[in-house]
């Protein structure tokens, strides 16, 4: 660990783990996206003008519009939103940080090069050119033009994003359920800090699923699986043929995730514009109650009406109508939210601030997004208006609504964050000049609905609205050059603020000195007297002991060696010199140490998983330069990993802290089974897909058709009872660890090693075998390539043998420590290494049947 | 937390659990009646799948929000494996 430069330092930027740094740097990265993507708007409007591809061409208008909507849609409007987050939300919960700030950091990182990864794609001859749905097989590399490399770079850029995103969840549930100021329920947190908290709920599960899609799509394109397409002889490719659900596994895969990325996007937004109607109409939000309840209720039923954006496909009448009123209904809480947000402007006395004229017009822009959507969500309408304008008028209603309140939040919070005012003058030109333009922009799209999507192309009679919307789009983007110049030159010449520049701002982030301390508060945040207060370490100390050595949670007081770090391992890998523990019952740090701020591994591990997946981006081609990029890749990036793990870091639990209903569940262990529950919904994806693949083919046919007699029951067996004494062979370490006794960690541990390695040697075995049958069925051997069944097989096995991999690196690693005298008395870093091995074997649990039996 | 001879049992339980399935597809059930079998096969894996997490993972004797946490992830791959396959009939 180093310590942290000053601001003015370049250094600083590339170390700090802070949750307000790290907030600054993606509210600054998540902008230049924003303009990146505006850009490829501002090319394909210009197509438009007239209905022909003479300005980019047509592969050229393909990308700018595919690239356009992937950039805004994930690079720009949730990074934005969580810039808000890092900042905001552990100030309003009481927290010094968030629970693993340099997790916290390798998200950033991950998001930055994921961005930078999707930028070199356009270098790659064609960028992704297939529609943000990225549909398959049409974004196979069969269906695409040239070799497909920038495709697959897109593709990879997806899935470190999606790594980026998963590790944000764990980072921010963990922290909310564990770091709250005491006395702080979770139905009393800010509005923001709630919105956040169910989107990062919707996101843990969501983007699993797309993680799953995402894999699949790349092994699609990079080892040549058949998931998306079937190769019939060499030469031809069939779909809906051999494989019959090819298309709509996709769809099924991408609008799981897609629907709640929605609510995604607009929930931080929804979070923005409640807090902004509190604080300029002075008023606390009418129906606060209500509010909260419909939300999670949203968030619950975003996962049930995904079908609504696959009624044109061929998913039976039933089921269509299911998911129709599962839509219409999920409409309902949102009316509830709107008219909340409308009487509480009628109760209060509004201010006419820069911040709430964006939050009033998200709320109008939202309203019509919100009714056009009902429409859709109608079966029959829907296959109307699917594959037109109306939808892309409608979801730019929805999802730049969001954006809309979300510049109203960096207005908001700009004072927080820098210390000065921004010109309200210049703000309320940049809101006229931004709603005029938005909705010259996106309105005639409504009036020329009849325009198909994603086409160059449109009825010549049309021309006169897209050419409005052309004028609106140059309208709203100059908008924002206002912005820029009021925000860029106020941060040197703007107003002094104090802490609270708003008068009936609530939250505790406006308790504090703008722009904040680095560690956020003077003393320990408590709402136990019903308000706000600071309490001295004596004060803290007396609370302490006023519980009887118990935490205000009421769990333990014991201690335990845990530490932020890379995931689960990094509890293993801590030293209790280094890393006072948290647990059920937290301790104050003791001596003279202080929190750590500072780490230069998480840039190295994400430049280095840059670099190995530009490798895979090209391997496939056999070229030097790209195999060279992955091996570098992959050796920084497992280099660095192994550094972040050695590096003394210390980050502390807040002493006493409201922890439900997670109290006696120390930190590392509630991010370990969060962590856990996204990959069971992965590996739940991979298996649904598995099961679904050959739910269309014909289930029983499956085994008959595809899979060689050589493919027997014994070798999946074999692999059961290694995995199933492995997992035995790990819970006897921690027995063993907590009769301290040395030789029985080690040799359990060593157990644990070498039967995971036993699986992997069994396994890669039973491949080769097969790789190299000659039947009459298969004479060229049964190999990823050869049908559905040996693509699911391998890639889902394999999946789960990567999972071994990991799991074998971590407790080759403990048998290291262990050696050393590591975990006598102090199992809590086998147990959180158990839990992630444990369910490894469940998984192997249900593949051994599926695979191998059934 | 210690229960070696809990764990221990367990561990027979799982294997001989193993074997059953094993044993099933071995003596040809499989081929007679694949559906009866095929469920057979799957709530062993169920009932393998809880004892490990029940007893290795310790979800019995954690706070219940932490079984709910994981029972989320597995209703959710649930709901999209179910509705999806649903879809097609």
């Amino acid at each position: 660990m180093s310590d942290l430069p000053p601001k003015s330092s370049i250094r600083r930027w590339f170390l700090t783990t802070n949750h307000k740094d790290i907030g600054i740097l993606y509210l600054v990265t998540a902008l230049f996206f924003l303009v990146f993507g505006g850009l490829l708007a501002m090319l394909f409007r210009v197509e438009l003008l007239t209905p022909a591809a003479d300005f980019l061409g047509e592969s050229g208008y393909n990308q700018a519009v595919s690239t356009h909507g992937l950039l805004m849609v994930f690079w720009f409007i949730s990074p934005f939103a969580f810039g808000f987050a890092n900042y905001i939300v552990p100030l309003q919960i009481g927290a010094d940080d968030l629970a693993f700030p340099r997790l916290n950091a390798l998200s950033y990182w991950l998001y930055l090069f994921s961005g930078i990864l999707f930028g070199i794609s356009f270098f790659q001859g064609v960028t992704f050119p297939g529609g943000w749905t990225m549909y398959a097989p049409l974004n196979t590399p069969a269906y695409m033009p040239g070799e497909a490399l920038g495709a697959t770079s897109v593709v990879l850029a997806m899935i470190m994003f999606v790594a980026a995103v998963t590790l944000g969840s764990v980072n921010f549930l963990t922290t909310m359920y564990r770091m709250r100021a005491e006395g702080l329920r979770m139905r009393d947190i800010p509005m923001f800090s709630l919105s956040i908290n169910l989107t990062v709920w919707m996101m843990l599960f969501a983007f699993a699923a797309l993680l799953a899609a995402l894999i699949i799509l790349s092994s699609d394109h990079i080892i040549g699986t058949n998931y998306f397409t079937y190769q019939i002889d060499g030469d031809t490719f069939a779909t809906n043929v051999n494989n019959p659900g090819s298309s709509m596994l996709w769809a099924h895969l991408f609008w799981f995730f897609g629907h709640p990325e929605v609510y995604i996007v607009f929930f931080p937004a929804l979070g923005v514009m409640a807090e902004c109607f509190q604080t300029f109409t002075g008023r606390r939000l009418v129906g606060r109650k209500w509010f909260i309840i419909s939300m999670v209720l949203v968030a619950l039923q975003s996962f049930i009406v995904w079908m609504h954006h696959m009624f044109l496909t061929g998913i039976n009448l039933e089921i269509k109508t299911l998911f129709m009123a599962t839509t219409i209904g999920i409409s309902l809480p949102f009316d509830l939210m709107v008219f909340s947000l409308i009487y509480t402007m009628i109760k209060g006395r509004v201010r006419y601030m820069t911040p709430f004229l964006f939050s009033l017009g998200a709320l109008l822009l939202f309203i019509l997004g919100g009714i056009t959507g009902v429409f859709l969500g109608a079966v029959v309408l829907d296959y109307q208006f699917r594959g037109t304008y109306w939808v892309v008028a409608h979801f730019h209603y929805v999802m730049v609504a969001g954006a809309t309140a979300l510049f109203g939040g960096l207005y908001y919070w700009y004072p927080k964050m820098t210390g000065k005012m921004y010109n309200e003058f210049l703000g309320k030109v940049h809101f006229a000049v931004y709603f005029i333009g938005f909705n010259l922009l996106y309105f005639p799209m409504f009036i020329a609905w009849e325009t198909p999507r994603r086409v160059f192309n449109y009825p010549v009679e049309l021309t006169v609205w897209h050419n409005l919307s052309t004028v609106g789009a140059i309208i709203l983007g100059g908008s924002f050059l206002i912005m820029f110049y009021n925000l860029f030159v106020s941060y040197f010449r703007g107003a002094e603020v104090g802490d609270q520049p708003w008068e009936f701002a609530t939250s505790a982030e406006w308790a504090v000195a703008s722009p904040p301390p680095l560690e956020n508060f003077d003393g320990v945040p408590s709402y136990a007297s019903g308000t706000l207060e600071f309490l001295s370490p004596s004060d803290v100390a007396k609370r302490q002991s006023g519980h009887s050595g118990a935490a205000a949670d009421g769990g333990t007081a014991e201690t335990s060696p845990a530490t932020d770090g890379a995931g689960a391992e990094a509890g293993a890998l801590a030293t209790t010199e280094t890393a006072l523990a948290t647990g059920a019952g937290t301790a104050e740090p003791t001596g003279h140490e202080h929190a750590s701020h500072a780490s230069f591994w998480p840039f190295m591990i994400s430049l280095g998983g840059f670099l190995l997946f530009l490798g895979l981006s090209g391997i496939r081609t056999g070229s030097m330069l790209y195999t060279s990029l992955a091996l570098v890749g992959g050796i920084l990036g497992f280099g660095s990993l192994v550094g972040m793990a050695q590096e003394p870091f210390f980050a502390p639990e807040t002493a006493i802290a409201e922890r439900w209903p997670f109290a006696d569940v120390e930190k590392m262990k509630l991010g370990m089974w969060t962590f856990l529950a996204s990959d069971i919904v992965l590996f739940g994806a991979f298996i649904g897909s598995y099961a679904f693949i050959r739910f269309a083919y014909g289930w029983e046919a499956w085994h008959h058709d595809l899979i060689p007699e050589a493919h027997v029951t014994f070798p999946g067996l074999v692999n059961t009872y290694l995995l199933l004494t492995s997992s035995f062979a790990v819970v006897l370490a921690m027995v063993a660890a907590e009769k301290e006794s040395r030789a029985g960690v080690m040799a359990s541990l060593g157990a644990t090693f070498a039967l995971g390695v036993g699986f992997l040697i069994n396994k890669g075995i039973e491949w080769q075998h097969l790789f190299h049958i000659h039947t009459e069925a298969f004479p060229e051997g049964w190999a990823i390539t050869t049908n559905l069944a040996s693509s699911t097989f391998y890639l889902t096995t394999g999946l789960h043998a990567a999972h071994v991999i990991i799991g074998l690196i971590i407790a080759g690693y403990m048998f290291f420590r262990s050696w050393n005298g590591a975990y006598l008395g102090d199992e809590k870093p086998i147990e959180y290494f158990g839990l992630y091995w444990h369910l490894v074997d469940i998984v192997w649990l249900f593949l051994f049947p599926l695979f191998y039996i059934l | 937390m210690t229960h070696t001879k809990l764990y221990t049992i367990i561990y027979v339980v799982l294997f001989a659990f193993a074997t059953i399935q094993a044993a099933v597809e071995g003596f040809g059930l499989v081929d007679e009646s694949y559906w009866f079998a095929f469920w057979l096969i799957i709530v062993l894996s169920v009932v393998k799948a809880v004892m490990v997490a029940a007893y290795y993972q310790h979800l019995r004797w954690e706070p219940r929000s932490v079984s709910y946490l994981a029972g989320g992830g597995v209703l959710v791959a649930l709901a999209l494996t179910a509705a999806a396959a649903y879809s097609i009939v």
